[in-house]
């Protein structure tokens, strides 16, 4: 794996914000020692953990509950994706069963690990999953999601690699009346690639993906997200911010296809981002193509700086500047982190990205 | 308490204020009053330590200490409150969480323990109350969709929680109508009227001093202080205009 990875390059529209050079780098990093996998799990979440240790499940530290552990092949075209075949992790959930609260840590120590995974919901069935990326290393993770009539998911994923990169491709089909959300928290200090390509194939259908990807130092991530909306009265929702310190460089790119038959589409798209000095990068791309005559579809794109009259007004209250930045910034994203619904891992997921706020103000 | 000496202030590079001096002593109230550009505002900013608002000359002390060597939220806890004309929207932040981070910064500044949630929001409950202010307005977020008196209530809302020794309130009378003009007034009386603390009310129109009774009135024109008297002055502009009474 070390020597010609036929990496995506910036010539291809996709890629053109990817820094496939810290992949690289992540890749080639020599392995070592992983973190430990406490302090990485959610406390007062009951539920099955599992641990993986540079891709490898660790059956001694982990309580799989309802997770079975199987070979799979990689089925996708994704140029980072179709490498995670082979051991990996399912989730398969009966009709209107509920397996809720799993929690899975991907501990890192270096080079390359590619996991795939698979999640199917039988109508009705219900799901939440916490992952939480920690360590080093390339991450290289591939998740299809298949969603039954009225089945309903909830995936809540952080980054908080000391260095490396993360990257995951999620795939997902959303049946009738089905709801996936997906939230993802990039604030580690390594490189990432977030890509998703969500269906809405059956007829009312919910899709979110969004999140906050906060980035300093030289660091860059991005977030590249396509729903497709086949069928009539779907939703979809993204929103995500993007905050960037440093030199550092934070991509949005969202797109929303509402095909023929997909009439009466609701979709909302919100990328914003916040620079925090005038030396980082905020690169932003929404997209839509609709091809359905009857449809709403809101969306909003923004760049800027923190509001300096709110600044003022918080510091004349008493509050010191590198905190005053620290709330506001903190509002900024906390739309996109408010979509989670379960409390502990919301806060959780707070206190992750205020660790970052106080840390790189 | 407060002693301003020949303050030149200038913004972009254009001198707003020029040659101001001004004393207050502990339990006075005085009113600064002029048209619009004297430079009232401007004052106020420059007494809160806005950036973009350059003292070029003077002094400013307060309580024997440099006032202008001191950040802003380090001149909040000192003591000094600044009641914004145009109090900020802060979404994503509740006015709950905003006061007590505030109120608890000013406490740890001080060396002072700071207050548990139950005790902050009792305060907080107590001078809502107080102002007429909905308790449901305390958790929503800051200012978001408050009418322009919703706001200035607010703002004597925070400063009753924060209890300050020196309040600078701009045009906090604008906005409000005659029902709200009284609680604010009388809130101001409660939470300010008292042997230790001083105000500086800087106002346009004199019916805010109807309510709080001034010890000094001040005219300010093109920068600097024209003329100084008692409560009799501020109905004497009212009756003349300031053009009579500046010249």
């Amino acid at each position: 794996m070390t020597d010609t990875l036929d990496l995506p390059t910036k010539r291809q529209e996709e890629w053109r914000w990817s820094d496939m050079a810290a992949l690289e780098a992540a890749a080639q990093s020599p392995a070592g020692e992983a973190p430990d996998a406490d302090g990485w799990f959610i406390d007062g979440l009951d539920g099955p953990r599992l641990v993986f240790v540079d891709g490898e499940y660790q059956a001694g530290r982990s309580d799989a509950g309802p997770v079975t552990l199987e070979q799979l092949s990689a089925d996708t075209d994704h140029p980072l994706g179709r490498r995670a075949a082979g051991a990996g992790w399912v989730l398969r959930v009966g009709e209107g069963g509920a397996k809720t609260c799993i929690q899975i840590v991907h501990l890192g120590s270096g080079g390359a690990n590619h996991v795939p995974a698979r999640i199917e919901l039988a109508a009705d069935a219900t799901a939440s999953i916490v992952e939480t990326y920690a360590g080093t290393g390339w991450a290289n993770r591939l998740t299809q999601i298949d969603l039954a009539r009225g089945a309903r998911l909830m995936r809540s994923v952080r980054l908080l690699q000391s260095g490396g990169f993360v990257s995951l491709r999620d795939e997902a089909e959303i049946g009738e009346a089905a709801s996936l959300v997906s939230i993802v928290l990039g604030a580690g200090d390594m490189g990432s690639r977030i890509d998703g390509n969500l269906r809405l194939t059956g007829d009312g259908a919910f899709a979110e993906m969004g999140g906050a990807l906060l980035t300093r130092d030289s660091q860059s991530q991005e977030a590249a997200v396509v729903v497709h909306h086949a069928k009539p009265e779907g939703s979809s929702r993204q929103i995500w911010r993007a905050v960037a310190a440093d030199t550092s460089t934070a991509s949005l790119a969202a797109r929303v296809e509402v095909a023929r038959d997909a009439q009466h589409t609701d979709g909302e798209q919100s990328l914003r981002g916040l620079l925090l000095k005038r030396s980082a990068t905020v690169n932003l791309k929404p997209e839509l193509e609709i091809f359905a005559d009857d449809v709403k579809c809101a969306h909003g794109a923004t760049v800027g700086e923190l509001d300096k009259r709110a600044l003022f007004y918080l510091e004349s209250r008493g509050v010191a500047p590198a905190r005053a930045q620290a709330l506001l910034t903190r509002a900024f994203v906390a739309d996109a982190l408010d979509r989670i619904g379960e409390e502990a891992v919301r806060e959780a997921f707070a206190d992750n990205a205020d660790r970052w706020l106080e840390s790189a103000l | 308490m407060l002693k301003i000496e020949n303050l030149h202030a200038e913004i972009d590079g254009k001198e707003i204020l020029k040659g101001l001096d001004l004393e207050i002593r502990p339990g006075e109230i005085h009113a600064i009053m002029g048209p619009n550009g004297a430079g009232k505002s401007t004052l106020g900013y420059v007494l809160g330590g806005r950036d973009g608002y350059e003292v070029t000359q003077g002094s400013v002390e307060f309580e024997g200490r440099n006032l202008l060597d001191m950040e802003p939220h380090e001149r909040a806890a000192a003591g000094v409150f600044l009641g914004f004309q145009y109090p900020v929207e802060i979404p994503g932040i509740s006015n709950v969480q905003f006061l007590r981070e505030a109120l608890n910064a000013q406490r740890k500044a001080r060396g002072e323990e700071p207050l548990s949630g139950g005790e902050f929001l009792k305060r907080a409950r107590a001078q809502a109350d107080a102002l007429g202010m909905e308790q449901d307005m305390l958790k929503r977020p800051v200012n978001v969709g408050f009418s322009g008196g919703e706001k200035k209530r607010n703002e004597m809302v925070q400063m009753g929680i924060i209890d300050p020794k020196f309040a600078i309130l701009d045009e906090t009378d604008s906005g409000l109508d005659i029902d709200a003009l009284k609680t604010v007034g009388e809130g101001i009386n409660r939470i300010m009227r008292k042997p230790d603390k001083a105000v500086l009310l800087i106002t346009h129109y004199q019916r805010l001093l109807e309510y709080v009774e001034p010890d000094a009135v001040h005219v300010l024109a093109a920068g600097r202080i024209v003329r100084s008297g008692g409560p009799e002055l501020a109905v004497e502009l009212e009756r003349e205009g300031y053009q009579a009474v500046a010249a």
